[in-house]
């Protein structure tokens, strides 16, 4: 052939190029990768502690350090304060870090998190809580075994526990005045919640909503199916554990616990949580609670403290953003989440978890144990932003300035319904939460949607809970 | 069609002509200086773009969690994704969001450059450029958490001041129609300050005696923007859809911070299924897979839209 595109020395030519380009790739291929902590004075030796930022205030932190440096003034410490608007933000970063080979060696985790890390990630405390029992039983004796029980994945122990937020009612006193109804009683139902509702929105103007809620696992649905006696996935608890219920729990205390949760079969079309979307769109529908919201609930602290809210869930930590936001303390008070079936709890809790990938293990542990005294979190949580895990720590004279009257109510969940749980976070948390979020949204557009809505759920549920993440 | 290639046999007899001309030193000091000037963006170009696409197609190929080391998936990630209804769904949104927002955005920056291009003291002129300009230099994420409050249907402006003449609250970000519609009317707001800037460029570059002899001729009011102003604007034009699509082929803040892709489904797109099932489900993989059928996606309008330019876009 002669009537040729390319001359035999191109041919050549390039082909060299090609063997050049192929080389280069092969020796960069070869070569071991690169990570962020090759950067020069990256990796200082320190034990990375990595903290949700808005968690913590700063002279919080600044006192957490101090504290470690007073105490172990050999292991050099940094806190790594990553900034995110809520825990799937806040984990999205820790693995970018991770990604870049700048993984820290201890991971603020909360429940959302706990068996994702606890799979992939985390190494089991229970060797050093074994060596250490006789220092650390002070701090189970103020613990709340169910805190200590949600921290736990297939028997072994990957957090202590050190904060925690039980979903319960925050009620508008000046709403209440308002609407002439007394402060619900420990034990409302339901049907007391909705006439409450109803009797609020009666004595307001059209601008008023009586019940917010936004749309997440933790204070959105959930507690509805807790409180109807479901779940959104079947629960079971693993077996084991005993190592630690025997060592520091009585008998009584350590009943029916064991190794930790287990969140399997999707159970969207249960009839107990088509029960609880028929009721949430039924509200919806009468104009007596908001359309579900996406995102955090950053603007309910203004519509709350103005009135033109009257009932929300949330947790200890509201008390010191109402009081931020101008509220008094005789403002709101708090009240148990209404029964229906049962008035099971939810709740979500917090601790470091520690890296696998950590070269400080025992230096790790040094801090976790540090995190956990009573001290340290009395430096650290002085503004109400979140319920200690450690009882004796929920003291009227914490309240006084913030609020609530009832605040009692924020540990006694725990002891008043020892069946309260975490809310549902296998190791497929991700996955599961986006499902629950896109399905609730267009199940409650009205009373028809739910039915369709739910049975969309059950199979994206069934989809994601068969990854192996 | 003309076969343009050169023969082989023609190239071997010129080539030794050529070679014995060599290239004049000043030449090759033009073209080594130049080359030194291209290299800064060449390097830049390849760092930054080659080597993540080509790292983003090899990378769909894998299954990687970040924790545990990679695994070779084959084509198992685009099997995925093809399966996925939340993918699908995901283009199909993008589509729609991209055609009525690129639309939208030109003729509102061309509606609006075209009157700021009539008679108008300096100063007016000046003062609409930068407003319609400014919101072009805020951060998408704090216009939509600003609009996020603006639009919330209990409690949002927005339905304030609509109630106040009697109209009943609309689910602006709670309704399928409503999000979507939303997050376009943010999205414009804030981008079509820059169709708007190329546009008065492009007015400005239109010889003030086309017009003149059009008018001549009998062209005024719309006839002399269809006949006249069009057609020598056509490649601005062309600039501004490129760009505004692309763009908006890559929306993600938005609707991200508005509505979180919902309800249901309805706005979430195709890069937030990226982030999603990247660092929320931490599958690198299947994320990379949709990265790369997005790249092909916009690879593809852009080609049709060069293509098309050839009949429609003309060049002085």
């Amino acid at each position: 052939m002669t009537d040729s595109l390319f001359s035999r020395r191109a041919l050549l030519r390039y082909g060299a190029y090609g063997a050049g380009a192929a080389a280069l790739a092969g020796t960069a291929a070869s070569w071991d990768r690169l990570t962020g902590a090759d950067i020069p004075g990256r990796d200082d030796g320190s034990l990375v502690v990595a903290t949700l930022g808005s968690a913590f205030a700063p002279a919080g932190v600044r006192a957490l350090v101090d504290g470690f440096r007073t105490l172990h003034p050999d292991i050099k410490l940094r806190i790594n304060a990553v900034q995110a608007v809520d825990w799937s933000d806040f984990f999205a970063k820790i693995l970018t870090q991770i990604a870049a080979g700048t993984a820290p060696d201890l991971v603020y985790v909360a429940t959302e998190g706990v068996q994702l890390f606890a799979r992939h990630l985390g190494v089991p405390l229970d060797r050093w809580v074994r060596r250490d029992a006789a220092e650390l039983r002070e701090y189970f004796a103020d613990v709340h075994p169910s805190l200590v029980e949600s921290m736990m994945y297939e028997g072994s122990l990957y957090q202590l526990p050190i904060e925690f937020n039980a979903a319960d009612m925050y009620l508008n006193t000046r709403v209440l005045r308002r609407a002439g109804a007394d402060f619900p009683a420990a034990d409302w139902t339901r049907d007391d919640f909705t006439a409450l509702l109803r009797r609020m929105k009666q004595a307001s103007d059209s601008r008023f909503t009586p019940y917010f809620w936004t749309n997440r696992l933790w204070g959105g649905v959930v507690p509805w199916l807790f409180a109807n006696g479901t779940n959104l996935l079947a629960e079971s608890k693993a077996p084991g554990g005993s190592w630690l219920w025997d060592a520091f729990y009585p008998a009584q205390r350590r009943q029916g616990r064991g190794g930790g949760f287990r969140w399997t079969t999707p159970q969207a079309t249960a009839d107990g949580v088509v029960e609880a979307y028929d009721y949430l769109a039924a509200l919806v529908r009468d104009g007596l609670c908001t359309r579900p919201e996406g995102g955090n609930g950053q603007n309910l602290i203004g519509v709350f403290s103005t009135g033109r809210v009257g009932v929300t869930p949330a947790g200890g930590f509201w008390a010191g953003g109402l009081h931020l936001a101008g509220m008094r303390a005789d403002g709101f008070d708090v009240q148990y989440f209404p029964r229906r079936h049962t008035q099971r709890h939810q709740f979500g809790a917090a601790g470091y978890a520690l890296l696998r990938t950590s070269k400080q293990q025992d230096a790790a542990w040094e801090f976790i144990k540090y995190s956990a005294r009573r001290d340290t979190l009395s430096r650290l949580f002085t503004t109400n932003q979140t319920t200690p895990a450690r009882r004796s720590m929920l003291t009227a004279a914490r309240y006084r300035e913030t609020g609530p009257a009832h605040w009692r109510v924020f540990y006694d969940t725990l002891d008043r319904f020892p069946d309260t749980g975490p809310i549902p976070a296998p190791p497929q948390v991700a996955e599961v939460t986006q499902v629950l979020l896109k399905h609730t949204g267009t199940a409650l557009a009205s009373p028809r949607s739910v039915g369709p809505a739910l049975r969309r759920m059950q199979g994206d549920l069934e989809r994601a809970m068969e990854r192996d993440v | 069609m003309t076969d343009t290639r050169i023969p082989a046999a023609r190239t071997r007899a010129a080539r030794p002509a050529a070679a014995a001309v060599r290239r004049p030193a000043r030449e090759r000091g033009t073209r080594l200086l130049a080359a030194v000037f291209l290299a800064p963006t060449v390097v830049g170009i390849v760092v930054f773009t080659v080597v993540p696409i080509i790292g983003s197609v090899v990378l769909s190929l894998f299954r990687w969690n970040v924790i545990d080391a990679p695994g070779f998936a084959g084509a198992a990630n685009y099997r995925e994704v093809f399966s996925d209804a939340t993918v699908l769904v995901s283009f199909r949104n993008t589509l729609v969001f991209m055609i009525f927002a690129v639309a939208a955005q030109l003729l509102i920056a061309l509606a609006l450059a075209l009157t700021l291009n009539g008679r108008m003291p300096g100063w007016l002129r000046s003062v609409f450029r930068s407003a319609f300009f400014f919101p072009l230099v805020l951060s998408a994420a704090s216009v939509s958490v600003v609009m996020k409050y603006l639009f919330n249907q209990d409690f949002g402006v927005v339905n304030w001041l609509i109630g106040v003449f009697g109209v009943a609250p609309v689910p602006w970000l709670t309704s399928e129609h409503g999000a979507m519609a939303t997050v376009i009317l943010v999205y414009v707001w804030q981008q079509f300050g820059f169709s708007f800037l190329l546009f008065v460029g492009g007015l400005n570059n239109i010889p003030k005696e086309i017009h003149e002899a059009a008018a001549l001729d009998g062209a005024t009011g719309l006839r002399k923007h269809l006949a006249v102003t069009l057609p020598l604007l056509s490649p601005t034009l062309l600039v501004a859809s490129v760009v505004g699509i692309i763009n908006a082929l890559q929306v993600f803040e938005q609707p991200y911070v508005l509505t979180d892709g919902g309800p249901g489904d309805s706005t979430r797109t195709v890069v937030m299924v990226i982030y999603e099932k990247a660092f929320e489900q931490l599958r690198f993989g299947e994320a990379s897979a949709v990265g790369v059928l997005l790249f092909v996606l916009i690879m593809a309008v852009t080609a049709v839209q060069f293509r098309l330019s050839r009949r429609f876009v003309h060049y002085q």
